[in-house]
């Protein structure tokens, strides 16, 4: 028996490290999955990976910023499975290292518009299902930089700050639905996100060290683990919680 | 095949609602659990669910705050199950409400001795075990009132916020170790321990008033699959959190 068994989990940012291995976890554990990412190469290969391993699950190509997509996708989602108890939130823009007097305001928006706006977007058209399902479980992917700062990343940290919040204001209102919103905040973990600012996964850890006494990157199952966990309703008296995923960092 | 398999887990105040719950779904799910509680009785009726439910499991009356007796307890763990890996703190002194003036320095004395010096008392001796083993676990029950306040408990929230801070203190130093700290921080959950300080579960209920989103106190297994996660290698990356299991409570 799955832990997710007769669940319908909607994954955004399921072409990506964290969000494609939670998917494929989702999957694992028996949940119908609608796998969501802009980039149609790889979430097709994600949901494929679901189906190959004996799951079920669809690619849907959508950018979480377009509500008239998301809605349809949402939608579809729930017309393919029958019906949405979980949504996984974890698209985020890549933006560039800058501090913010050098940031454009371009920039600021867009990082914005993926990182918090598309998880309202999100919301928005789940939330009528859960409603309906009777039940449901929001998992917001926010960061440790959501709760301390990161240098040359104003954008970031304060879209990830407003992820924190948008959980807890979602799990305050919906309480009384059996609507449960928490957040997980990643410490550094194993992927290609991170070769972006870093020349390999050695730098990465270097440049972390005093933050991370286990001297690892976490690895992005661990946080599709902990994902399965609040998805499941084994955390059904947890809500509006900042699960950090960090090997300590933040306690340092 | 069971979440625990093949881990021995020390659980003190098993005797109790919450610990109790804990221990017995970490034996259900394939751990051997030594059962600690200052009251045989409790302690002993633990182990014996766990046993008749097929599971393994020893009961050792005995006081956290009693040094030598809670060395002797480890080491018969270890000698009855062959290593240690687990530990799950909960034991918390029932005092009466009183705001600081007027509350005896003996109560204070007794609260931060059972609820924070106990916890040192078996870190201190799990620790050596854990180092020998390659890894552990430990899962401190704090409390929603380790992180806010609650009126007239002066001793009781110093000590869990205490706790909070001492499984961060252990995360930071024995990551090397392989050995993870984190605590529980449990909302008003159903259990006999609330009515030492209020007429009834009704009482309850009415006195948290509007911030029991789910307009219901929690239940003790909603703690305990929270400590199974944290117990199992799915939250290998998780260490030094908060794990705030109050339905939002905190969030409002
Ligand atoms: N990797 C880390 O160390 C780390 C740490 C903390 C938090 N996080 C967070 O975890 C989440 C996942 O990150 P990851 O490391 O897996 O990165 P990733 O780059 O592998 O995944 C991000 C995915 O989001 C998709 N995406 C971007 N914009 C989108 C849009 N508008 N609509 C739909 N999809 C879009 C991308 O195509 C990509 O597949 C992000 O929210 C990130 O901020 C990551
Ligand atoms: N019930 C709640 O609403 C709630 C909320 C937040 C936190 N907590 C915490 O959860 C933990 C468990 O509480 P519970 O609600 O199950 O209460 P409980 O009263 O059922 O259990 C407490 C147990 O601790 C044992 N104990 C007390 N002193 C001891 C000592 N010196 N040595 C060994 N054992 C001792 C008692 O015999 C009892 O069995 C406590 O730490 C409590 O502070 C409870």
């Amino acid at each position: 028996m799955g832990r997710l068994e007769e669940k319908v989990a909607f994954v955004t940012a399921a072409g990506g490290a964290i969000a494609g291995a939670t998917a494929r976890q989702f999957g694992e554990e028996g949940a119908a999955v609608a796998c969501v990412d802009i980039v149609e190469e790889n979430v097709k290969e994600t949901a494929a990976d679901i189906e190959a391993a004996g799951g079920k699950a669809i690619a849907i190509t959508c950018d979480v910023t377009d509500e008239a997509a998301v809605k349809d996708a949402i939608d579809k989602t729930a017309s393919t499975f029958g019906k949405l108890d979980i949504v996984f939130n974890a698209a985020a823009f890549p933006d560039p290292l800058l501090p913010l007097h050098e940031l454009d305001l371009d920039i600021w928006r867009k990082t914005f518009d993926v990182n918090i706006t598309g998880m309202f977007i999100v919301t928005k058209h789940a939330i009528p299902h859960m409603l309906e399902a009777g039940s449901g479980s929001f998992i917001n992917i926010s960061s440790i930089y959501g709760a301390r700062s990161a240098r040359k990343r104003p954008a970031y940290c304060s879209s990830k700050g407003a992820v924190r919040m948008l959980s807890k204001s979602i799990a305050v209102d919906y309480a009384e639905h059996n609507i449960r919103a928490n957040s997980i905040l990643p410490g550094p973990i194993e992927t290609p996100r991170l070769l972006v600012a870093n020349k390999n996964m050695d730098d990465v850890i270097e440049r972390h060290r005093p933050h991370l006494p286990a001297a690892r990157l976490g690895q992005p199952e661990e946080i599709a683990q902990t994902a399965v966990f609040l998805a499941s309703d084994e955390s059904s008296f947890m809500s509006g919680n900042d699960c950090f995923v960090d090997g300590a960092y933040n306690a340092l | 095949m069971g979440r625990l398999d093949g881990k021995v887990a020390f659980v003190t105040a098993a005797g109790g609602a919450i610990a109790g719950a804990t221990a017995r779904l970490f034996g259900a799910e394939g751990a051997a659990v030594c059962c600690v509680d200052i009251v045989e009785d409790n302690v002993g009726q633990t182990a014996s669910d766990i046993n008749e439910a097929g599971g393994k499991a020893i009961a050792i009356p005995c006081d956290v705050t009693d040094d030598d007796a809670i060395k002797a307890a480890v080491d018969k763990t270890v000698s009855e199950f062959g290593k240690l890996d687990v530990c799950f703190n909960a034991a918390a002194y029932s005092e009466k409400r009183h705001r600081l003036a007027e509350m005896p320095l003996d109560m204070w004395k007794s609260v931060i001795d059972v609820n924070l010096t106990g916890m040192f008392i078996v870190a201190r001796h799990v620790i050596p075990e854990m180092q020998k083993a390659g890894g552990g676990s430990i899962i401190n029950v704090s409390s929603i009132y380790g992180v806010v306040g609650a009126k007239e408990r002066p001793a009781y929230c110093a000590a869990k916020g205490g706790v909070r801070m001492l499984s961060k203190s252990i995360a930071v130093d024995y990551a090397e170790d392989k050995i993870r700290a984190n605590s529980i921080m449990p909302g008003p959950i159903e259990t006999p321990r609330l009515l030492v300080r209020n007429p009834s579960i009704e009482a309850v209920i009415e006195r948290h008033g509007t911030r029991l989103h789910q307009k219901r106190l929690g239940k003790p297994e909603e703690i305990a699959q929270t400590a199974l996660f944290l117990a199992s290698d799915e939250s290998s990356f998780t260490s030094g959190a908060d794990m705030v299991v109050d339905a939002a409570y905190t969030a409002f």
